[in-house]
């Protein structure tokens, strides 16, 4: 009998040279992707897991045995009832904005394990296919069984489906980058930047976080889901060699491009969960200073071994890891019943924390909270009103998310004209990426186009309802509804 | 431009968190264009008789009208503070 390592190249590896059709049929670059290289310079493709289906499918089991026997611990509502409501929010936005997305990503593998240039490549593409595939049901699974409690993890499913702004962008970000890119640009934005460079944020750092929060069940399916993104995500780094060797130009181009891409969304999905929605005593470190050492850090020294420069943006971006996600969440709050979680004002005690955090930063952001907790103050708790926009806010024509850029003193939006269009960016990558392919982006409407075309409603209640398909039971509110201590001074205060 | 026609605009606070889209009269003057974008984010920044009208590195009067003032639709306006103002 073969030994393993005499049989496993004929099953994981296995190329031949075409005799009926030529090579450049089987891979078109439409496909496949570019530059178009002829097989013999991928040939020595590798990637250091080299896993046997027989070992994929063992080590998969083992893993949904652990999932399961936690869930029937600690998985039930009960459990989930013991957690802060700020916590459960940040379940609420990851149940939300991952698992369809992971499903996407089922596609962008199938499309590398039929397209990919290598047989190798192929192989562990098609098992990150039956990855993403788990890592779609997991959330899925364990988060149901919450919908009957709190109809807003009912977005775990919805999400996807809805025009809601988040999920407008999400949907921009994820259909570019799992569904329309090619497996060599996929590699690129998905395995190396996106998985290997950015999913520490969720997989070290959210998963240390809900240890201490005390939520076993997160934390073992983030970690769960980790070691499969440990494997796949190794298709990235040996691509990107081959693209640098042969066209650098472009590998620099897509690590810039894909890495603002991601880290706006990470901004959103992990900042708001570690600065904001995880209760302070549980805070071991602030999003940025987990950004700091592993993204800026890491990342950094991980494009030089390849022989890439950082983004030509990166000072920009290192700025806006004090502000960006600050921004947000104070919008978000702010336009609370345009999201499906609840958000919470952050205590004085928070404050101090964030102060400390962002000494940068947190000087100009203060006074948005300090003003927001005036007016509770004034109205009294319940009155969700007076604490919320209701006037449209501009989306960047790019990425899709509020206009969010820069600092509160000066916000970087910037208006461009084209074709007869005026488009609205969030930052200067932004129009760098919409300007590159600009193709790839000009039939997309933001929702400010779609309410000036008389497509989604100006007025915010009916856009809320009617466009983005949230209900009173699911928009967003205040976690306490305005009770909190520090704004019972003036309470019974009246509303202007 | 035709009289009195609604133009929208995007308008940022100085102090605010986020970029707004305020409609305006193209006969409205500027003084009431900087009222509306501070109502609309007066939940995240305190109205201040201290706030100018700036739109591509202009100071826009605020007696002038919208449409006098050369502004188009989705141009981008800032509201700035300037002590004395």
């Amino acid at each position: 009998m073969l030994k393993r390592q005499e049989w496993l190249d004929l099953a994981r590896k296995l190329d031949w040279t075409y005799s009926y059709v030529q090579e450049r049929d089987v891979f078109p670059e439409a496909m496949s992707g570019r530059p178009w290289l002829e097989h013999e310079h991928w040939k020595n493709w590798d990637e250091p897991y080299r896993t046997t289906f027989a070992e994929y499918v063992t080590g998969q089991h083992e893993k949904e045995g652990a999932i399961a026997a936690v869930r029937d611990a600690v998985g039930k509502v009960a459990d989930f009832g013991r957690h802060d409501r700020a916590w459960l929010s940040a379940l609420k936005l990851h149940g939300a904005t991952l698992p369809l997305a992971e499903f996407a990503a089922v596609v962008g593998n199938l499309r590398a394990a039929r397209f990919g240039r290598d047989s190798a490549w192929r192989t562990t593409a098609a098992f990150g296919a039956l990855d993403e595939l788990r890592h779609t049901q997991i959330p899925l699974t364990v988060l149901h069984e919450l919908v009957a409690w709190d109809p807003q993890f009912d977005w775990t499913h919805r999400f996807f489906h809805t025009n809601e702004w988040v999920a407008v962008a999400a949907r921009h970000f994820v259909d570019e980058l799992l569904l329309g890119s090619n497996p060599i640009e996929f590699a690129i934005a998905t395995n190396f930047v996106f998985e290997t460079g950015f999913t520490n944020l969720q997989f070290v750092g959210l998963s240390a976080v809900a240890r201490d929060v005390g939520d076993r069940m997160f934390e073992k399916m983030v970690q769960s889901i980790q070691t499969d993104e440990a494997r796949h995500a190794q298709i990235g780094g040996p691509v990107l060699r081959k693209l640098v060797e042969h066209d650098k130009a472009y590998a620099q181009y897509l690590v810039d491009k894909w890495f603002w891409r991601a880290w706006l969304f990470f901004a959103v999905v992990t900042g708001f969960a570690m600065d904001y929605l995880t209760p302070l005593k549980e805070r071991k470190q602030s999003f940025r200073e987990f950004v700091d050492e592993w993204i800026v850090e890491q990342f950094e020294r991980m494009i030089h071994e390849y022989g890439l420069e950082r983004p030509w943006y990166w000072d920009e971006f290192v700025k806006s890891t004090r502000y960006y996600h600050h921004l947000l969440y104070a919008s978000a709050y702010t336009y609370r019943a345009t999201v499906w979680f609840d958000v919470v004002l952050p205590s004085p005690e928070e404050r101090a924390w964030l102060a400390e955090k962002y000494p940068e930063s947190w000087p100009e952001l203060a006074p948005v909270w300090q003003r927001i907790t005036e007016r509770w103050q004034a109205s009294g708790p319940d009155v969700e009103w007076f604490t919320h926009g209701v006037t449209p806010v501009g989306f960047c024509s790019l990425c899709q998310l509020v206009l969010c850029g820069g600092t509160p003193g000066k916000n970087s939006a910037r208006v461009v004209e084209r074709d007869g269009r005026r488009l609205v960016f969030c930052s200067e990558p932004c129009v760098w990426i919409y300007e590159r392919e600009p193709e790839r982006y000009s039939a997309h409407r933001t929702i400010v186009e779609r309410i000036l075309a008389g497509e989604a409603p100006a007025n915010l209640i009916e856009l809320v309802r009617d466009y983005f398909g949230l209900t009173e039971a699911t928009w967003g509110k205040d976690a306490r509804r305005g009770r909190y201590p520090f704004t019972a001074v003036a309470s019974g205060g009246n509303a202007e | 431009m035709k009289p009195d026609e609604l133009l929208p605009l995007y308008g940022f606070v100085q102090g605010d968190t986020l970029g707004l889209l305020v409609l305006v009269r193209t006969t409205d003057t500027i003084a009431q264009l900087s009222a509306s974008l501070q109502e609309a984010a007066q939940m995240r920044v305190s109205p201040s008789a201290e706030f100018v009208v700036h739109h591509r590195d202009r100071r826009l009067e605020p007696t002038s009208t919208v449409v006098a003032a050369g502004l188009t639709a989705l141009d981008r306006v800032e509201l700035i503070r300037e002590p004395g103002a």
